[in-house]
């Protein structure tokens, strides 16, 4: 009988097929064995039929059923197109940066003239070819309706001597300058053009160095790297690197209230949101969204309690078993602000620093974390107003702002004009890298599975980071890098292609073994006992018609 | 003892006495229905009556029934339940329907047995054929075995596919090739396993043909019937689509079949089995149970060709074990056929093995299962462990049953052996 038996029944014993078709022992007491008369052909035909019938199965169904279920799916990928993103062959990051210069003063042809020579001037200073400058001229008129394209527009208004101011709101450089100061049409030099170009390439310094610094970091091919990034400034910039948080679109603002005591029990934060820190989030809206929610916590005890903080205490003042900090909410990264009332105080700094003894700070910034401000008030204050918080919101957005990676020099619109080209190189960068990282994991891992969904998320990659590249600079650039960020992030960490990782094909024995060797042994048994009996008959009747031929 | 002439007054005694029996449970103790219709032993996810009501609900408020993933059964028991007056007001309607179908079950199963296919078929005769139950007794040992109540009690919509597939056979035997194709597929429709048993059963049609019309060529006979089955199937789903207005139907129903996609521990062996599995292999596992559910069936038509009502009877009982969402319904139609084999019991060989496991299992069963899931001292291996009893009870029952048919055939072979001790080898 060739019913197989299931793993879990197989003690029980099933007749088997010879028990029933002849050849069966009698021990009843009967002393010599008689010989079980010979099998009909129909039983042996029969028998024949019941082992097909089992192998059909096995042969049309089960086999190619196993090999489709069990194929590994491998989704095609342009590798060498991913690894020529990551080694930076792809793309040569290009920030044209077009500044106009607005000279109502000047007669069309002089200020043609004075254009010509900075630009002369700018492009001997420049080394890093990725990083250009190009001026042009605006139309006198159009004072109103600056160019979306042009990052600064530089005011040449005359005056006693040569000054430069940049305008606090507006990306505007004002310059003035002395009358004899402007160049004649034939002079191939002005010392205006040298001084122009040089408190551009002063104001536009710290960028060039951060994008340089991110395209040195990231593997780019050398002949693209820019020289001459000295070793200080190289660290500064990891510096500034390691404390601002890793780029997200969103991020959650916790402004938390930690009193050592019973009061105050309420604070205006709203308000004071409203009115100290909205402008500033308005301004990094085209780059960050923020969300926001708010927290108070009475007779909350710190991670250190000395008078005195010094700077030891600082890293564990964060009581972060008792405070309710979480980690993240909703995916997007936590930036946490707090404001603790006490009568702590923090250390001044030393008297030998650079800058002289500084009256002693109240506020602290944690790395990649956010936040602490020390408020001292009298005892009994029931209620935090809006004006009280207006010094710690003021240091918070200050502090956001270098959390966010913000360049430190320069006026606020140029200094956020520029963190928008910061990201969008560093996120292009990262997407290449990405990119990079999965194609070479697909080339080592040869029984990895790739999902369609994969070579999805890297087909939009690659077609994002192309038109952040052509549109690198602008709005658009940093949306598409965005976006292609996101994807080359979603497709790397492809949950069901990591499943994979862990089951090598030495565990297939393991998983095939148990149910399918039981089932596997009466199959091939049932098969061989079969074409050996087959072959039996053959020989036997092969023997008989030789011996009728002998005859 | 012969049912068909049996009077009226005894015809209708057992299935008076089984009414009476199930309507007083359903109304001297109404908390029982309820708890029996929560127990994973009587409702699967695919015969569940509380996901019946659920699909009911949705229907009657012009939602598609499959939204929620809950209903897994078929369409046309929306409009059958919708027609009865609401279950939450009128329970009885539905206890009446629950009870008419067990009754008619059983009269299914008493037309069986009075026609004697079990132990004589058109192309043998069991020398013990003389001793033999009558329908009376069958169809009460169905109707007053424990499990069938409760699953009627519980009111698991299986009992309308074993009434399906009992009056399909009913009908085969009986020489109406016609009616046993369109109950059995009503029964696959229902259940979709059911559709298995199609090859014993158009060798039992064709067997049992009437004389004045049959068919000559057996292929012709089989084509013939499988293009019905086709054209009812073809019928009922078509039916099915203009109730719920959508295909979904096919992957909320027998998809959740065939992918176990609901995981709800059960009697049987796959729930476990799939809920440790690694998901990469998880479609190929599926494939080879299937398989090896199917696989059964053409070995065993081969080999008892000359008895098919065996086959089926066998194919029931391994089902019953190895199917996705197996329940004691199952398990309750096997054991309603097996007493037609009354004339080869002298033949098995380890019936009280087999009582003691069924029984060792059936109250052991619940009381794992509250140790796992009520009690929390104990874990999924009490209760799997305990339905890996069950299955071995079974698969027993259905070896001791065939060695029984075997011996029985072989002896007719060799009628110097009767009696005599026999080895396997």
């Amino acid at each position: 009988m060739l019913i197989q038996q299931p793993p879990d029944d197989s003690t029980t014993d099933s007749p088997s097929l010879e028990a029933v078709t002849g050849r069966v022992t009698a021990n009843n007491g009967v002393p010599a064995r008689k010989q079980p008369p010979p099998e009909k052909p129909s039983d042996i035909r029969r028998r024949s039929y019941i082992i097909l019938s089992f192998w059909l199965i096995v042969l049309c169904l089960g086999l190619p059923i196993w090999w489709k279920t069990t194929t590994i799916y491998r989704a095609h990928l342009p590798l060498q197109e991913m690894l020529d993103w990551a080694d930076g062959k792809a793309c040569r990051p290009v920030f044209p940066l077009h500044i106009s210069i607005q000279a109502n003063a000047l007669q069309e042809q002089e200020a043609q003239n004075l254009l010509r020579l900075t630009q002369h001037a700018l492009d001997d200073l420049n080394d890093f070819s990725g990083h250009h400058l190009r001026l042009q001229l605006a139309p006198p008129a159009a004072t109103e309706n600056r160019d979306r394209d042009t990052v600064l527009t530089i005011r040449l208004v005359p005056g006693e001597a040569t000054t430069a101011t940049l305008d606090p709101h507006e990306p505007i450089l004002d310059i003035t300058y002395p009358p004899n100061a402007i160049p004649s049409p034939t002079s191939s030099s002005s010392s205006l053009a040298t001084y122009v170009a040089g408190q551009l390439r002063s104001t536009f310094a710290e960028e060039q160095a951060t994008i340089s610094y991110l395209l040195s970091a990231n593997s780019i091919s050398p002949e693209h790297r820019p020289q001459g990034l000295s070793p200080d400034v190289a660290e500064t910039l990891s510096k500034r690197t390691t404390r601002s948080l890793k780029y997200a679109p969103t991020y959650h603002l916790t402004f938390s209230l930690f009193t050592s005591g019973p009061l105050p029990s309420s604070w205006d934060i709203e308000g004071a949101i409203g009115d100290y820190m909205k402008p500033v989030l308005d301004l990094l809206l085209p780059i960050h969204n923020f969300t926001i929610d708010t927290q108070v916590q009475l007779y909350a005890t710190p991670g250190v309690q000395n008078q005195v903080l010094n700077k030891e205490d600082l890293s564990s003042f964060i009581n972060a078993a008792e405070w309710p900090l979480s980690p993240s909410i909703g995916g997007a990264p936590t930036v946490n602000f707090i404001v603790f009332v006490g009568n702590q105080t923090i250390a001044a700094p030393s008297q030998n620093s650079a800058e002289g003894p500084d009256p002693a700070p109240h506020s602290w910034l944690i790395p990649q974390w956010g936040t602490v401000y020390l408020l001292s008030l009298p005892p009994d204050t029931p209620h935090l107003s809006s004006e009280a918080l207006k010094q710690p919101l003021l240091t918070f957005t200050s502090h956001l702002l270098s959390l966010t990676g913000t360049p430190r020099s320069g006026s606020l619109p140029l200094r956020l004009s520029t963190l928008s080209r910061i990201r969008s190189a560093d996120l292009l960068l990262r997407a290449s890298s990405t990119l990079g990282s999965l194609a070479r994991l697909a080339l080592a891992l040869p029984s990895i599975s790739i999902p369609s969904s994969v070579a999805d998320g890297v087909s939009k990659t690659i077609r994002h980071l192309r038109m952040a590249c052509e549109t690198l600079g602008g709005p658009e650039g940093l949306a598409h890098a965005r976006i292609a960020e996101a994807e080359a992030e979603r497709a790397f960490f492809e949950k069901s292609m990591v499943g994979q990782l862990y089951f090598p094909d030495e565990h297939k024995i393991a998983v095939y073994l148990p149910l399918l060797g039981p089932v596997a042994v009466p199959l091939v048994m049932g098969l061989v006992n079969e074409l050996k009996a087959w072959r039996k008959r053959r020989l036997e009747a092969a023997a008989l018609g030789a011996g009728k031929k002998k005859e | 003892m012969d049912g068909a002439k049996a009077t009226p007054g005894r015809t209708a005694g057992p299935y008076v006495s089984a009414a009476v029996l199930r309507l007083a449970i359903l109304t001297l103790l109404p908390g029982l229905p309820d708890l029996l219709t929560g127990r994973v032993e009587i409702s699967t996810p695919v015969t569940s009556f509380k996901r019946l009501q659920e699909g009911l609900f949705l229907y009657n408020h012009n939602v598609s029934p499959y939204d929620g993933g809950v209903y897994h059964q078929a369409p046309l028991f929306l409009p059958l339940f919708s027609l009865l007056p609401s279950f939450s007001s009128f329970p009885i309607f539905t206890y009446l329907l629950y009870i008419a179908v067990d009754l008619l079950s059983a009269n299914a199963l008493w037309r069986i047995a009075d026609s004697g296919e079990a132990g004589s078929s058109a192309l043998f005769s069991s020398p013990r054929r003389e001793k033999r139950w009558s329908g009376f007794v069958i169809a009460a040992l169905f109707l007053f075995n424990p499990f069938t109540v409760a699953t009627c009690i519980g009111r698991s919509t299986s009992v309308f596919t074993t009434c399906a597939i009992l009056h399909a056979i009913a009908k085969a035997v009986s020489g109406a090739p016609f009616g046993a194709m369109v109950a059995l597929s009503f029964a696959s429709y229902l259940s979709m396993y059911p559709l298995l048993l199609l090859p014993p059963l158009i060798l039992l049609c064709y067997d049992r043909q009437r004389s004045e019309r049959a068919t000559k060529s057996g292929l012709k006979f089989a084509a013939t019937c499988l293009s019905l089955v086709a054209g009812v199937l073809a019928v009922l789903f078509q039916m099915s689509y203009l109730v719920t207005g959508s295909w979904e139907f096919l992957r909320s129903t027998y998809g959740v079949q065939l992918t176990l996609s609901d995981l709800t521990p059960n009697v049987g062996l796959w729930w476990y089995f799939f809920i440790e599995m690694f998901d990469s292999f998880r479609s190929f596992f599926l494939a080879v149970f299937w398989l090896h559910l199917s696989s059964y069936v053409g070995g065993l038509t081969v080999r008892i060709r000359r008895q098919p009502l065996v086959v089926l009877t066998l194919l029931l009982g391994i089902f019953a074990i190895f199917k996705p969402y197996p329940s004691i319904s199952d398990t309750s139609l096997f054991l309603a056929m097996v007493p037609l084999y009354r004339h080869v019991f002298p033949l098995m060989r380890h019936t009280f093995v087999i009582a003691a496991v069924i029984m060792y299992a059936t109250f052991l069963g619940p009381a794992f299962y509250h140790l796992w899931i009520y009690a929390g001292s104990g874990n999924a291996n009490f209760f799997y462990a305990i339905t890996l009893v069950w299955g071995l009870g079974q698969s027993l029952l259905v070896c001791d049953l065939m060695f029984a048919v075997l011996r029985d055939e072989w002896e007719v072979e060799r009628p110097e052996m009767v009696g005599k001790e026999i080895r396997q080898i």
